[in-house]
């Protein structure tokens, strides 16, 4: 019997494991091997070990770039978190249907694709677009505002983009938080900032250091973002990977820095964990 | 009941089959949007061969088909210039018979024989565009006529190009006087100087099409292939399209034969078909490029104009680095 149970885990769990292996490890491998070698003048490879690609990301030039998707990155995930919390803590005092159906009408927007959804914001943002002309047209402002093709753009794309990935981890922490402490709290003279700021963040926080890493990580690689709604006037990691695989017709490079990218996304997770954040807890949604 | 859909079934899988052993086929991969679909039907129905039609969005996808395809799989293609050099040296394109394509003649002889294949050897050009300065007369009186004009102070944010480093950097490079393909690193560092005090008057870089932020009127200012500066004025008739003065950048695509084509006889009438006069002229009219073949184009650049102060995109080895690093400099 229990030799049978071993087998049926196993054949249960072969497609995740063929899955996994096949569109995620190989092409991991294949990146990282691709990561070391030469490109030939014509976008060829050149099967020579080299660790040139690395050093080429050592300048002064890509390194801007890092910091100017960094800032990108860390200010989408300030405004998904300035935005989550609020929700999260107003739904977590209204009834289970409430929660549930406002937690759907979040996942909603994935039903479109992301880049469709994209280009809806240009028909807002643009010149003669809704915003501008609402605002016109009332006499609130007699010249069109840039609000798009600029970073404000990015931030904005980037934020609507992301902003479910923040709110699922936060809620699904803010809910679980056990009411009874809270009102023990409460009880004892706690102010609401009190509670705040010594229950509820300690409680949440793996699932604030979640969201920011899903939030964190595409922004600063959703170069289509940053193309549509940025004008291709700012260059984000994304863009830099995407020229080298496309343009700059350089696989070798665009390989190292994605492995970069991965590195980075390790090490956050490292000083997650050394923080006292539990690896498990970043999957628990 | 069942067994009539069963025979009827089993009646239609022979029929295809069939047809799929008799019928002559051409296997065609060209750019999207490129041909109108009446052309093809036309040639479908005037030789009996079948278009089996693919697409690429670029030459680099092109590429990958080609070289990731079986033997065999395409006989028609239409890589740009540079492509028909790199394709001709990896052998991935064959040598073209000239005198079974007679409709040849009817092309332009200023056309023939480009740096990226002479004598044309592997290619013939099936249609051309160049880089030009769109301007949308309502709202701009000036007098534009090249890039340096461009770096008026009152343009601020109001210029779109092309999204596509080799002929952003080109451009500069003529702006200075300097050659489209310079890989002179005090020659880059000038073009990355221009591009910066050009910044600030840029709105957008788009790939797709520059020609909605005209139609949209975004922006009055455009660098873009004349195509869509040509679409964009059927828009609206106010935008003027200028060939600059410095110069422009040129781009060719290429009628070209795979190498290991099954289809080799159809491929030939196929090209020799588009080569007419009067379907290049249909082609012209639906997607505005410049037709290699001598007839009348609604367009006000002069066949003539177009190579005197034009240059193509060349291969630049391991250089395109440097390229590369200054175009993340620019953003």
């Amino acid at each position: 019997m229990k030799s049978n149970n071993k087998v049926f885990k196993y054949i249960f769990l072969s497609p995740v494991v063929i899955y996994s292996i096949i569109l995620i490890l190989l092409p991991l491998i294949y990146i990282l091997f691709l990561s070391f070698c030469k490109s030939d003048s014509y976008g060829g490879v050149i099967y020579n070990f080299t660790l040139s690609n690395y050093l080429t990301i050592i300048n002064t030039t890509y390194i801007k770039i890092l910091l100017k998707s960094s800032l990108i990155g860390i200010l989408t995930t300030f405004i998904c978190i300035c935005i989550s919390y609020p929700f999260a803590l107003i739904l977590r005092e209204k009834k289970e249907e409430v929660r549930n159906l406002m937690t759907k009408l979040v996942m909603i927007p994935f039903l479109t694709n992301s880049l469709i959804r994209t280009y809806g914001w240009i028909v807002l943002l643009r010149k003669n677009g809704v915003i501008n002309n609402t605002l016109l047209g009332t006499n609130i402002i007699t010249k069109p505002l840039e609000l798009m093709y600029n970073n404000f753009g990015i931030i904005i794309g980037m934020t609507y983009t992301l902003l479910p990935f923040m709110i699922l981890p936060v809620c699904s922490a803010v809910f679980k938080i056990d009411n009874n402490i809270i009102e023990a709290a409460r009880d004892l003279g706690a102010k609401p900032l009190q509670i705040f700021k010594n229950i509820i963040i300690p409680e949440t926080i793996s699932g604030v250091f979640n969201g920011s890493l899903m939030v964190f990580m595409p922004a600063i690689g959703y170069f289509f973002i940053s193309d549509i709604l940025g004008g291709g006037k700012v260059m984000i990691i994304g863009n830099l990977i995407k020229n080298q695989f496309l343009t700059a017709r350089n696989w070798p490079l665009g390989s190292a820095i994605s492995i970069f990218l991965i590195i980075v996304t390790f090490l956050l997770v490292r000083v997650y964990q050394k923080t006292g954040g539990k690896l498990d807890d970043l999957g628990g949604m | 009941m069942k067994k009539y859909i069963m025979l009827l079934m089993i009646l239609i899988l022979f029929t295809g089959c069939n047809n799929k052993d008799n019928k002559q086929i051409v296997n065609v991969l060209n750019w999207s949007s490129y041909i109108p679909d009446e052309v093809i039907d036309d040639f479908e129905k005037e030789y009996n061969i079948k278009v089996n039609y693919g697409t690429y969005s670029s030459n680099e996808e092109l590429l990958a088909k080609i070289t990731s395809s079986k033997k065999g799989t395409y006989d028609v293609i239409f890589p740009s210039d540079y492509m028909v050099e790199l394709m001709k040296s990896r052998g991935l394109i064959q040598k073209i018979d000239k005198y079974r394509l007679p409709n040849r003649l009817n092309l332009n002889k200023i056309f023939l024989n480009q740096p990226y294949d002479y004598n044309n050897e592997y290619s013939y050009p099936f249609l051309s565009t160049i880089v030009v300065i769109a301007v949308n007369k309502d709202n701009i009186k000036d007098n534009i006529r090249g890039y340096n004009d461009l770096l008026n102070k009152k343009y601020k944010n109001n210029i779109v190009l092309i999204e596509d480093q080799r002929i952003v950097i080109g451009m500069s490079l003529l702006a200075n006087r300097y050659s489209m393909n310079e890989t002179n690193e005090d020659s880059l560092t000038k073009a990355k100087e221009w591009l910066l005090e050009l910044k600030n008057n840029i709105k957008a870089y788009d790939s797709d099409s520059p020609k909605t932020f005209f139609i949209t009127e975004e922006t009055d200012i455009g660098i873009m292939w004349n195509a869509e500066a040509e679409i964009a004025k059927q828009e609206n008739p106010n935008i003027e399209i200028i060939d600059p003065i410095e110069g422009h950048a040129i781009s060719t695509d290429n009628y070209c034969i795979v190498d290991g084509s099954k289809n080799i006889d159809n491929a030939y009438l196929f090209i020799n078909y588009l080569l007419r006069n009067e379907v290049s002229k249909k082609i012209v009219e639906e997607y505005p490029y410049i037709s290699p073949n001598n007839i009348i184009q609604e367009s006000n650049i002069e066949p003539e104009n177009i190579f005197k102060n034009g240059y193509y995109v060349k291969n630049i080895g391991e250089h395109i680095t440097s390229y590369d690093r200054l175009w993340a400099d620019i953003k």
